[in-house]
């Protein structure tokens, strides 16, 4: 496996880092995020996004121009699908004033020096990396200017910058291309005034629908992902898996498998039993003929965990309060309803899957993983080395949807690979996945609420319990400083201004393992509140779209949900009629920073079951980088959060998770995906996140047009009851 | 045993048994045909066999002895893209990509035997390769479009 060039930095002005050993001569800047970073970091916990680990200085992202006027920028983000590369490459190119053509990304990797101490999550990774970016950009630029104006003898402010060259604007002939300039602009010093950036008037590229960078290869079926990866002298690995949910190993022998033919080693120590060998049927059957002997787990059913998960008002840890709840609820003529959402697969279509060559003084690991630091720390506490010395670097990942923040696979193939002292690839099977790691956790929403005399909200509670979001994966000290899983609540709170409000969350622990899924816990508390929305409207006799917009505030989140739910009921032609047979539901959300909302048109469909024929969808990202990609990830998590809605129920019988195969855990397919029709808003010069903001309001819309269709209110999720 | 893979051939063992995917994934590197599920329920693996859409996944390499095998890798001639790729890329298709080989190659072959599909025609033949990101509306769309292209080469021929 290659490596890249190892690369020094001296630190210099303004917190940026120069680097030295750029192949050919060139000039690299690096920004490490440092502090304003860390304030992100607590602000993202506090939204409900990843936990925060140990922050390192090395620098979070680089650029580096090379001698002959490439430009590369080293991503600290992953490219799951969501286009990442391609925005980012975006914000990086326009104030570094290049051609589109001029900018290649590649995937930095977990060893110095470049690191990623939060991973590939929680929409993040635009609305956390657009200033930081620009300003590096910019800095490179104006180092590269300053050099330029000394070279050809005029002031910086006499020369133009296009394309990647600076030239003097009364004399375009004389001019120097960033190549030319790298080598020895690396030996300035950063100017010690911030530069002034790009006004948005002046942007070419960012707000440009332009194509994604990764889709050449994976047209022709050439992007490596995980299960792609290859090395010379590679072995396959297979790992022993528990037969039920919570059973440990009790014995491990090699028993017959080293025998086997095409067998190269078998690892048989107290919590882990696998084998490496020439192919991977080979080291699959090799498993089975080891000596295991394996605990019992407890016969675990569903209806047990269901039991546990079970929202009481007054019970969990108060997030959001306004006025006084308690007091306006007490009184006759409280509305109440319950909700519930089941466990949930990630089903992402690429099984984890890695590739780890353990050698004596380091260890090299290709893995589709959206948290390349992390994989490398886990595989470094496995094998007792030095993290530092494990360099994981990430391929494209054929999905993520958080259950590649973790990434089991790759300790695997580490201490197959230690074992054999030969690179080992391990990939899972499907069932592998329905039954190991961590599922989405089922939550519990009781919804109450009052309505003064004219129909408005007074108040308005919603207490939800959940299994662990981001808690299974945080110690205990931090789990007793929050309280409450700040991933399952996430989109818990009330956007609406309503005078007395109350919003608790209580973490269940669970006999099962649950964690994060794309959205965290959006889908489920923006299913509750917005199905409650709308009853209320109901009750209130109101339309339920009016009913929505008389509630939203005077601050700007108000506005953009107005600006959101009118522009949406103007594409779907809310208030004329449905065509016969079918009726529509509308719901809304806020989430990372973006708005949405959705229309959703349904039928019955003659054999049972819902038909969704048409979701118009207007999201608002503040600023959004690559329109056609915000528009391509919200029809992306409206048919995602569709196949939820309407079809997907994971459960546990007899200790195991009953499902093997999609057999039976079928997602949608294009007979029943929507036709979607996306408007993209943009409300300003600050982007948020588009990776899962949108799948909020699906469950809602889909569950208040089958109301509106059959009268009939549909609490729980799937929506299979019609 | 011989295998013709995109006009190109390959020799491989006969025993022990095994499915096309692994062999071509891990026995002749060309991992441009994915794995998703090994049940046939996905249609991540999908291949041609003499032109026939089939899961590459479920078809013993026995069987494929001696017969036209096509993967993603044998779909461009060249630098030229196949006009599924042409319409998948224009549309901006796949996100995660995982999917989009099996959806390529079966587009491709309901074009081939279907050069003006209708819609229902379009998801009768599509319904059955998942897509975990959703992209379904522009793989719909992609589909129409690459018959469109695909006549419009034929037609120029």
């Amino acid at each position: 496996m290659s490596q890249p060039p190892a690369r020094r930095w001296r630190v210099s002005r303004r917190g940026f880092l120069i680097g030295a050993g750029v192949v050919g001569g060139g000039l690299a800047l690096g920004a490490t995020l440092g502090l304003p970073w860390l304030r992100l970091a607590l602000a993202d916990v506090v939204d409900g996004a990843a936990p925060p680990t140990i922050v390192t200085t090395d620098p979070a992202f680089w650029f580096e121009i090379a001698a002959d006027g490439r430009v590369r920028l080293a991503m600290p983000k992953v490219e799951m699908g969501q286009g990442i590369h391609t925005a980012l490459a975006q914000i990086a190119a326009e104030e570094l004033e290049l051609a589109w053509e001029q900018i290649e990304v590649v995937p930095s990797s977990s060893a110095g020096p470049v690191a990623d101490n939060f991973g590939t999550n929680a929409s993040n990774s635009v609305a956390s990396l657009f200033a930081p970016l620009r300003e590096t950009a910019a800095t490179m630029r104006e180092l590269l200017r300053a050099e330029a104006a000394d070279r050809l003898g005029v002031a910086p402010a006499a020369l133009r910058v296009a394309n990647g060259a600076f030239f003097v604007a009364d004399d375009p002939e004389r001019r120097l291309s960033y190549g030319e300039l790298a080598a020895d602009a690396a030996r300035r010093e950063v100017p010690a005034e911030p530069p002034v950036l790009k006004p948005s008037t002046a942007w070419t590229l960012i707000g440009a629908s332009v194509p994604r960078v990764d889709l050449p290869a994976k047209i022709r079926g050439a992007a490596t992902y995980g299960y792609d990866a290859r090395a010379e002298g590679m072995l396959y690995g297979a790992v022993a898996r528990p037969p039920s949910l919570g059973a440990t190993l009790r014995r491990a022998a090699p028993g017959e498998a080293a025998r086997r033919p095409g067998v190269v080693a078998v690892v048989a120590e107290r919590d882990f039993a696998g084998v490496a060998a020439e192919s991977r049927s080979a080291a699959a059957a090799a498993v089975r003929a080891m000596d295991l002997e394996w605990t019992e787990g407890p016969p675990l059913q569903q209806e047990q965990i269901d039991a546990r998960v079970r929202a009481v008002p007054g019970r969990g840890v108060v997030i959001q309060r306004a006025g006084n709840a308690a007091a306006a609820l007490r009184g006759p003529g409280v509305i109440t309803a319950e909700y519930r959402t089941p466990m949930a697969a990630h089903a992402h279509l690429e099984p984890q899957a890695a590739l780890v060559d353990v050698r004596p003084d380091r260890v090299l690991a290709r893995v589709s993983t959206q948290y390349p630091l992390g994989t490398a720390q886990a595989i470094a506490r496995a094998l007792g080395r030095d993290a530092r010395t494990v360099e994981v670097v990430p391929t494209y990942l054929g999905g993520g949807f958080g259950r590649r923040m973790v990434s089991e696979v790759a300790v695997e193939a580490a201490r197959l690979s230690a074992a054999a002292g030969r690179p080992v690839h391990v990939g899972w099977s499907r069932a592998e996945e329905f039954h190991h790691g961590f599922v989405r956790p089922p939550t519990h929403h009781v919804l109450r609420a009052a309505l003064g005399p004219d129909g408005r909200i007074v108040a308005l509670e919603h207490s939800q319990a959940s299994g662990g979001v981001i808690f299974p994966f945080i110690p205990a000290p931090l789990r007793a400083l929050f309280g409450a899983d700040f991933g399952a609540w996430r989109g818990a709170c009330i956007s609406y201004a309503v005078p007395h409000i109350s919003v608790s969350a209580e973490h269940v622990p669970l006999p099962i393992a649950t964690g994060a899924w794309r959205g965290l816990g959006l889908l489920a508390n923006i299913f509750a509140i917005e199905s409650f929305i709308d009853e209320l409207a109901h009750i209130a006799g109101a339309d339920p779209l009016a009913f929505r917009i008389a509630h939203t505030g005077d601050d700007e989140h108000g506005r953009r949900l107005r600006a959101v739910l009118t522009t949406v009921a103007e594409r779907a032609g809310w208030g004329t009629p449905a065509p016969a047979g079918r009726a529509r539901g509308v719901a809304c959300s806020i989430d990372a920073g973006t708005v949405v909302a959705h229309i959703a048109e349904v039928s019955r469909k003659p054999e049972g079951g819902v038909r969704v024929h048409t979701v118009w969808a207007v999201v608002d990202p503040g600023l959004p980088i690559n329109p056609d990609g915000v528009a391509a990830q919200t029809e992306g998590n409206i048919c995602m959060g569709l196949s939820s809605v309407l079809f997907e129920r994971l459960s546990v019988r007899n200790g195991r998770i009953a499902a093997d195969n999609f057999g039976a855990y079928p997602l949608l397919t294009m007979r029943d995906a929507p036709a979607i029709e996306v408007t993209v808003l943009r409300s300003g010069d600050v982007p948020y996140g588009a990776g899962e903001p949108p799948m909020g309001p699906i469950g809602a819309a889909v569950a208040n047009a089958v109301f509106a269709l059959t009268g009939q209110r549909l609490r729980e999720l799937p929506l299979t009851e019609v | 045993m011989n295998l013709v893979i995109n006009g190109q051939t390959y020799q491989v063992a006969k025993d022990p048994p095994r499915v096309l995917l692994w062999v071509l994934r891990d026995e002749l590197g060309l991992t441009g045909t994915k794995f998703g599920c090994g049940a046939g329920y996905c249609g991540a693996c999908t291949v041609h066999l003499d032109g026939v859409a089939v899961r590459s996944c479920q078809v013993p390499v026995s069987r494929v002895a001696g017969r036209a095998v096509t993967t993603i890798e044998g779909l461009a001639r060249g630098e030229e893209l196949h006009p599924v790729q042409r319409a998948f890329l224009e549309a901006q298709t796949p996100q995660c990509g995982w999917c989009m080989s099996g959806q390529m190659m079966t587009a491709t072959a309901l074009i081939a035997a279907n050069p003006r599909p209708s819609e229902e025609e379009i998801i009768a033949a599509m319904d059955g390769n998942y897509c975990r990101c959703g992209a379904y509306a522009r793989i719909r769309r992609a589909v129409a479009r690459a018959a469109a292209l695909a006549r419009a080469a034929t037609e120029a021929v």
